[in-house]
């Protein structure tokens, strides 16, 4: 090899690699650093970044709508992962057999909200779950609850529902759901194509220890996906904690209690200039993203020892 | 094989039934979406409720497209989403072509540590450097620009990687005999790797397109006045405007932005699914 071939390759990554250094590698650190200090944006005299040592973490901590938006996160996140595997599975198990009609179809069904904007999705959940009976949603439980009634015997009966998306605890339920709605296509293409690699034998073995087919799902399939379950527990959980878009659009830029999350916490803190405290509470998502995952991979890693 | 892994008919009647009745629970919110898309105001909100529209197909309310296109200025920021995504699909297909390429069969000084920091990238969330982000965005006159929108996007580190997995099934025994016939690392790349790599380039193609039309937090972060607000801004302002209490109109608009990207994904699905699939290797 001449030593200019050395060199040469880097021709083909040097502006891939500038662009992603100057809007993502060299802002995160200017991100961290930008925590530190209290900053408006301006860039004149009078605006100058600020240094305060840990003041925004203090007041973060401090804040009344800090809490609730880290445990709305963290419960968000911990409620539509395990919910969303654990359905792709069921379903791709489902889905998969050779007895199955209409793989295809169910596959294009359940992976359309992925590729539908979140705006979309915004509108046709808040008008579903418009509250009275204008909701197509109210209007259903309703209309269940009543033939329910009707079956027994009783009267009519009129259900006051809840407020959906209102600040109550239905809200993040709700939320939940929709992510998880929005969710199991992709899981599912993802164990789709992990199944295929479950070798055939395996089963045949099982078939032989006189196995039925529920006892070779979790004996057989479940160990034999455990990969793909683990790469989507951990970009799940990645994921989950970065949600904000489906909160903006489901109940708007507010705060709420029961629906916040963080990431809304820093938007509304960025939009009203305070650029130094939502860096902070940035940094604070990517500390919580980090100990998150790493308790994941060693528990995952325990649990993968165990089933293998 | 045997009958034996086949079950009872009815545990096989009952999987069909539950995953159907999920299908069509996945379906409701877009045939309701559309249905009161073609309602009039108070048909839409009228007690009880209603599956269809009143009247008879050509009688539904189809004006409501038309409204919503209109006050929403959907053709401007129409033609505004299609430069964005197309120019983002077709600038960060090459250089993330490119740069996998080289980070997979090209060697120079410094690819393992560039190729590990470039990975490592992808685990930060974005909360943490949009900021700065942002603030480059306004130093350098990004802001309400479409270089703002295009620019950052240029390249991916998720990109790179997807193509750098392509790449590897390219043999080296193709390459080194290109090399002995005089090729340079660019000619190799052309004629040799990006044929072997269509299926991956199509996949990622799409996926970057997805993303650049459904692209919602970074508009709305660099984004101020109209002249270069993207679909997604321009329907969300329908929210909280004057339409916010006509859900037909709303539903048209969502129903025309759900649209196109659905006809893409029709169309490119098994190109779309198999290019999914090919990102859970790293799994």
């Amino acid at each position: 090899m001449p030593r200019r071939q050395n060199l040469n390759g880097w021709w083909f990554v040097a502006f891939p690699l500038a662009i992603i250094f100057v809007f993502t590698a060299l802002p995160t650190v200017a991100g961290v650093l930008l925590s530190f200090f209290e900053w408006d944006g301006g860039w004149v005299e009078g605006h100058w970044p600020r240094f305060i040592g840990l003041q925004n973490y203090r007041e973060a901590f401090a804040h009344s709508g800090f809490w609730p938006s880290v445990r709305n996160t963290l419960i968000f996140a911990l409620a539509t992962v395990p919910i969303t595997t654990l359905t792709a599975f069921l379903l791709a198990v489902a889905v998969n057999a050779r007895w199955f009609v209409g793989r295809t179809v169910i596959r294009t069904v359940f992976f359309l909200p992925t590729v539908v904007s979140i705006v979309a999705i915004g509108f046709i959940w808040r008008w579903v779950l418009e509250p009275t009976d204008v909701g197509l949603l109210n209007h259903t439980l309703g209309g269940l609850v009543n033939t329910a009634s009707g079956l027994v015997g009783g009267r009519h009966v009129d259900v006051t529902w809840p407020d959906w998306v209102g600040n109550t605890p239905w809200a993040l339920a709700t939320l939940i759901a929709v992510q998880v709605w929005r969710g199991l296509g992709f899981s599912i293409v993802l164990y789709l194509a992990a199944l295929g690699g479950v070798p055939r034998s395996h089963y045949d073995a099982a078939a032989v220890d006189g196995a039925g087919p529920w006892q070779a799902i979790w004996r057989i399939t479940w160990p034999g996906v455990w990969p793909m379950t683990v790469f989507l527990l951990i970009t799940g959980m990645i994921g989950g904690l970065q949600v904000f878009d489906l909160v903006l659009v489901m109940v708007g830029r507010i705060q709420q209690d029961y629906t916040d999350v963080i990431n809304l916490f820093l938007y509304r803190e960025f939009t009203r200039n305070r650029l130094g405290f939502a860096a902070a509470l940035g940094v604070i998502v990517l500390v919580l993203t980090a100990l998150v995952t790493l308790a994941q991979m060693l528990w995952l890693r325990r649990r993968g020892e165990a089933t293998a | 094989m045997s009958r034996r892994d086949t079950p009872h008919w009815f545990p096989r009647l009952l999987v069909h039934l539950v995953a159907y009745a999920l299908a069509f629970t996945m379906l409701v919110p877009f045939g309701w979406m559309v249905l009161t898309s073609l309602k009039t105001r108070s048909g839409a909100i009228a007690v009880p409720l209603r599956w269809f529209p009143e009247g008879w197909p050509w009688q539904w309310q189809w004006g409501n497209y038309l409204e919503a296109w209109k006050v929403a200025e959907l053709g401007r920021f129409y033609l505004n989403s299609i430069i964005v995504a197309v120019a983002i699909t077709v600038l960060a297909g090459a250089h993330n072509a490119l740069a996998g390429f080289a980070f997979c069969k090209l060697r120079f000084a410094g690819k393992r540590v560039t190729f590990a920091l470039l990975m490592a990238t992808m685990m930060l969330p974005y909360q943490v450097y949009f900021i700065f982000a942002y603030v480059l965005c306004t130093w350098i006159g990004y802001i309400d620009s479409y270089q703002a929108l295009i620019v950052p996007f240029l390249a991916s580190a998720f990109g790179i990687f997807y193509m750098r997995q392509a790449v590897v099934s390219v043999p080296d025994s193709l390459l080194d005999a290109g090399r002995m016939d005089g090729m340079t690392d660019f000619e190799l790349f052309w004629y040799i790797v990006l044929p072997a790599v269509r299926p991956a380039v199509a996949a990622l193609a799409i996926f970057t397109f997805m993303f650049g039309w459904n692209n919602f937090f970074w508009p709305l972060i660099v984004i101020d006045t109209s002249d270069h607000v993207t679909l997604p801004l321009a329907v969300q302002a329908l929210a909280t405007g004057l339409y916010v209490d006509s859900w037909p109109v709303q539903m048209a608009a969502a129903t025309i932005i759900t649209v196109p990207i659905l006809v893409v994904f029709l169309i490119f699905q098994r190109r779309f699914v198999e290019g999914i699939t090919l990102t859970g290797v790293k799994g």
